[in-house]
């Protein structure tokens, strides 16, 4: 048996842990474990910029809170390079990173609340979005 | 036994220089990254990195880590490459890429993270480096 917390959220500045607390149109999702579940058992992680700015920018992930048994758990998952075009010119999407960890296995104790924040190191390449989707099991 | 991640990043400014990583984002301090208690092996390396683009060159990046908490030694991966044809606009998306390793380690012993540019110089370069602990 799975369940799932997915959480998003802009982060508009190098170097600043944001949590992600907000789910679209659900603004305040929970963030409690479910009762019975003991342990992350995949973490999908996923981000993209807007690039305004020139850089590059490596984007992770803080997993803590008092449901994490371990302390906090810090993760990388995606790069974002920004090299700001010529004037009068176009540039391409920057189609962002997708990473999954399918055996995780980071302790958690149930009926607890974890905080999950996004945060990017770097230069300061623009605002970019998070989104993370923790998979719990038993 | 539950798998525990650290993690740390840093920038690589020059051509064939051995980079340490020491910072991690909004911790400009965080100290030594030690084997955590009742540790024995490294399962694996999550690395990414992200490059400016700001030259027209192509070149890879790779990581050292080495320190007291590797008894078998310092150990080396390759994680990426980069080459671009022009300086003057692009973006790019990179994800993150996790090499199992299964690398025994010394418990509350410290293993220290190094990223390097080889072949051309491809501007500035963070890299981020995630250690799997089991």
């Amino acid at each position: 048996m799975a369940r799932t917390i997915t959480v998003e959220g802009d982060v508009n500045a190098v170097d600043t842990r944001v949590l992600l607390s907000s789910q679209g149109s659900v603004s305040a999702p929970s963030l409690v474990v479910p009762a019975g579940m003991t342990t992350i058992k995949k973490i999908i992680m996923t981000a993209a910029a807007d690039g305004l700015a020139a850089g590059q920018a490596m984007a992770f992930i803080r997993l803590g809170g008092n449901a994490v048994l371990g302390g906090e758990q810090t993760i990388v998952f995606g790069g974002e390079d920004s090299a700001t075009v010529q004037s009068g010119s176009d540039a391409a999407p920057s189609l962002g990173s997708l990473f999954m960890i399918d055996d995780a296995d980071i302790a958690v104790r149930p009926v607890d609340t974890i905080s999950i924040a996004g945060e990017f190191a770097g230069a300061d390449v623009g605002d970019m979005a998070f989104a993370v989707t923790l998979v719990y099991g038993k | 036994m539950a798998k525990l991640y650290r993690s740390r990043e840093g920038d690589i400014t020059a051509v064939d220089t051995k980079s340490q990583l020491t910072t991690l984002g909004s911790e400009t301090a965080p100290g030594p990254l030690l084997v955590p208690a009742g540790i024995r092996m490294l399962k694996a390396v999550i690395a990414v990195f992200a490059t400016s683009s700001a030259v027209a060159a192509d070149g890879n990046m790779f990581i050292r880590i080495e320190g007291p908490g590797l008894p078998e030694g310092p150990e080396t991966v390759a994680i990426g490459s980069h080459g671009v044809a022009v300086a003057t606009g692009g973006h790019g998306s990179r994800t993150a890429r996790r090499f199992e390793l299964d690398i025994p380690v010394t418990s509350g012993n410290e293993i220290l993270i190094f990223a390097e540019n080889c072949g051309e110089d491809v501007g500035t370069e963070t890299v981020g480096v995630t250690l799997e602990f089991v």
